[in-house]
């Protein structure tokens, strides 16, 4: 039998607020972390806005690697894994170095270091071009800066598999614990607000001019955003060891690929139904044991179509009955960070009894029509959360939590 | 009992050839990739030279088909896999009844092409931009295309570890073999060499500077730490679970028997660090294979030309220093370049086929051995060698070590 992964520990930086419980309260009170793009100029868009974290402040956090030595997407990062050990109550200064890893999804990596380069090339400095950009740009810089901020030297991997990539890094942390590799993973994802993926979902006509909808029926698109979260994971036998406060188990994961197109999802859902079938199956479960599905729900008129179509194939006539929402309603599309704020949320859910609704849910759209959750948070029972992550490339991934039983 | 994983096809593109047997022919005639660059201009960069595929053309291997959607990355690693596919023996109809992974290790995947979408949004206006080119932002973009190319529909998974990113991919597809998640993947690495990545390394003085290619330029273990030289290029293994591939008549190629990764928490710093990391990550790769230091032939390890160099030597010392017989180690990166993300796959390529062939290629231009490792144990030359069992080092510039276990065939009794 496989060693039993729980969650111990969240973190995360988002538009929200910093910190589990302001994004916590904010995600269950419907607030949104939309607004006008503020970290570069707009006027040649026909979009403006975006999931910006505004003011954010690393001050007291990076100690080790010092504040403004990283970009910004490795600042988030650690800063939400400071955060997840805080809340796990473990002490930083006293990790066991080498049984400590490291995890992490990212869509682009450190993209402002390309921005830079550029406006140093386009301003004609060439003797400035491309200075630290070995140091900054990889994004593989995001795990290690974390690594070596936290002083440990434990599993170090970094998986930019775009959208679902927080879901792939969890899923990665999962395995080394079971595997007995470490015993103390911090896993998630982290992603910058970025001009040039703006640029490209504004080119694609997929940002949304007012407001994210998710399922609407008249949903305009997504919303760019940025953030990060962390994961604490830890064998259920040290959790308890320790007295940890125990949020979730990871009872499984899915992934495929659609193996279709690079930006569209498959038009039948068939490789999102895959990475769920497979999800369940690793877990152990019956479709009809799901009690919530955190969504990509991305908002564009296709995902959410197809997303549905997908949802339905898994679990046929239990579809209607399960509760789906989508926080990118309130927080944009974080990217990287995505599937990892969500798998925050779904440890939250399962421990709490509560679930974030879809907010700006006005009309329903006779294509999709499942329980989206609108407009207001739910108590309800959860023993299982899915979470549902599909990225560029046709990459599916789908993690299962639970609450966990000792 | 835990499955085991063999190779049953190679698929390659370097500098030095677009087959295992011609690339490793290459490498033991010491030849070099390194020359002057056409992809962009080196003009006012301390380096001159590096290993770029001349003329390559991706309808070689795929066709006459429309490569537009595609990348100079994803054109490589579409032809690469093409190859590998092809070498295992495993057909369109194959991947139609059954899910194919794919795992690819780079460092960059697409620099270049996210480079120049930003510029072009920058100098002619954002809605001047190429939705085919956002496509290709994604740093997983070269899987996925490759993925649509050849309808691969299993797990596929980007890792990016700098230069480690190859043969952790490789670690990764072992892992999920292993586990049972997978059954047949593609894995390896790939890179382009790119102006972005060019100008990075120049300016992080890490490359070897003029454009000569003289004696010590280059070379791994060499005293002379004069930097290297970037690559480029793409190289996958098929995997498959051994039974499965017995089942089905596949030719094996090698065992993959162990893996190990660790991470230097100086992040290539300090010289002791370093050389600890690596030999955690051999250690742990041996342990994994469930051998032990005596049975290694060959290393394949992971210097190019810098002052990581050292560490490594350090590191191979105090896994095999203590024994009577040091295997013989070698790099091929004097040969093909740091290929960043290809590096690793290219290397277990060179260990397959030396274990074929029962030679070793040398270091080209080794001319100042590092002494840290026992006389013999490096050579300038290629060498007739009995290899049965090898690792493969792999080693990021920012603290990521990666070893890998591969062992030759059972012979036929």
């Amino acid at each position: 039998m496989r060693r039993r992964v729980v969650v111990t520990g969240l973190g995360a930086v988002t538009s929200l607020g910093t910190g589990r419980r302001e994004l916590w309260d904010a995600l269950l009170a419907g607030r949104s972390g939309i607004a006008p793009v503020g970290s570069f100029d707009t006027g040649r868009y026909s979009v403006h806005l975006g999931g910006e974290i505004k003011n954010f402040n690393s001050a007291g956090k990076i100690l080790r690697l010092g504040a403004g030595s990283v970009g910004r997407a490795s600042e988030l990062a650690i800063v939400a894994g400071r955060l997840a050990l805080e809340d796990a109550g473990l002490d930083a200064q006293k990790l066991d170095g080498e049984r400590t890893g490291v995890s992490m999804g990212t869509t682009s990596g450190e993209p402002r270091e390309v921005e830079r380069f550029n406006d140093l090339q386009i301003a004609g400095d060439p003797s400035r071009v491309g200075i630290g950009f070995i140091a900054q740009y990889p994004c593989h810089v995001i795990a290690s800066h974390l690594a070596a901020e936290l002083d440990v030297a434990g599993p170090n991997i970094m998986i930019p598999t775009a959208c679902a990539a927080g879901n792939y890094a969890i899923a990665y942390a999962t395995d080394e614990l079971q595997a007995g590799r470490a015993d103390l993973m911090l896993a998630g994802g982290s992603d910058s607000f970025s001009r040039i993926t703006y640029t490209g979902f504004a080119r694609l006509g997929a940002i949304a001019p007012e407001r994210c909808q998710p399922f609407d029926k008249n949903r305009k698109g997504m919303v760019p955003g940025e953030g990060a979260a962390i994961l604490v994971l830890e064998p259920l036998e040290k959790a308890q060891a320790r007295g940890a406060r125990i949020y979730a188990e990871i009872a499984g994961y899915g992934l495929s690929c659609d193996a279709h197109h690079m930006t569209a999802s498959h038009p039948e859902g068939a490789g999102a139904a895959r990475a769920m079938e497979r999800a369940l199956a690793d877990s152990g479960l019956a479709p009809g044991d799901i009690d919530y599905i955190s969504a990509h729900g991305t908002g564009t008129p296709t995902n959410d179509r197809l997303e549905t179509i997908a949802v339905k194939r898994v679990f046929g006539n239990e579809a209607k009955k399960i509760p789906i929402s989508s926080i990118k309603s309130m927080l944009g599309h974080t990217m990287g960070a995505a599937s990892a704020i969500e798998s925050l949320v779904c440890a939250l859910a399962v421990s709490e009894g509560r679930i974030p609704p879809t907010i700006n849910f006005e009309e329903p759209d006779p294509e999709c029509d499942l329980d989206y959750v609108p407009n207001q948070a739910r108590e309800i029972d959860v023993r299982y959360a899915m979470n549902n992550a599909y990225a560029f490339g046709g990459n599916n991934a789908s993690l299962i939590l639970k609450r966990c039983e000792a | 009992m835990a499955s085991r994983i063999v190779v049953t096809g190679m698929g390659l593109l370097s500098a030095l050839g677009d087959s295992p047997e011609r690339f490793h022919g290459s490498l033991c005639e010491g030849a070099s990739a390194a020359g002057p660059v056409s992809l962009f201009s080196p003009e006012g960069f301390a380096a001159q030279l590096a290993g770029e595929i001349r003329d390559f053309d991706p309808r070689a291997y795929l066709g006459e088909k429309n490569f537009r959607p595609l990348d100079r990355t994803s054109r490589l690693v579409a032809s690469a896999a093409q190859l590998a596919l092809a070498d295992s023996g495993w057909t369109a109809e194959m991947r139609a009844a059954q899910e194919v992974a794919l795992v690819l290790g780079t460092m960059f995947c697409s620099v270049h092409t996210i480079s120049e979408f930003d510029r072009r949004a920058l100098t002619a206006g954002p809605s001047y931009v190429s939705p085919l080119d956002f496509a290709n932002t994604v740093i997983n973009a070269a899987a996925g295309q490759t993925a649509i190319w050849h309808q691969l529909r299993g797990m596929n998974s980007t890792i990016a570890a700098g230069s480690a990113s190859g043969l952790r991919a490789i670690g990764y597809a072992l892992e999920q073999m292993r586990t049972g998640r997978v059954t047949t993947a593609l894995a390896g690495g790939a890179e382009e060499l790119s102006f972005e990545g060019f100008c990075g390394f120049d300016r992080a003085e890490l490359l070897a500077r003029g454009s000569q290619v003289g004696p010590g330029f280059a070379a791994p273990f060499d005293k002379s730490h004069g930097g290297f030289f970037l690559g480029e290029g793409a190289a996958l293994l098929m995997l498959e679970e051994a039974g499965a591939a017995n089942a089905r008549g596949a030719k094996i190629l090698a065992e993959i028997r162990g893996f190990g990764s660790a991470f230097d928490r100086s992040r290539g710093a300090d010289e002791k660090s370093g050389a600890e990391a690596i030999r955690r990550a051999m250690q742990s790769a041996l342990d994994d294979a469930g051998s032990t230091s005596n049975q290694i032939d060959g290393v394949i390890a992971s210097a190019g030309g810098g002052a990581a160099d050292h560490s490594e030597a350090l590191a191979l010392q105090s896994v095999f220093g203590g024994q009577d017989r040091f295997p013989c180690v070698t790099s091929v990166k004097s040969a093909t370049g740091e290929a960043l993300g290809a590096s690793g796959a290219f290397s277990v390529i060179a260990l397959l086929e030396s274990m074929r062939t029962g030679r070793l290629p040398g270091i080209a231009r080794l001319t100042t051995p590092d002494e840290t490792l026992p006389p013999g144990t490096i050579s300038s030359r290629s060498r007739e060698i009995s290899l049965r069992s090898g690792i493969v080092n792999s080693i990021g510039l920012d603290g990521n070590c990666a070893s890998l276990v591969v062992t030759a065939p059972e012979r036929a009794s």
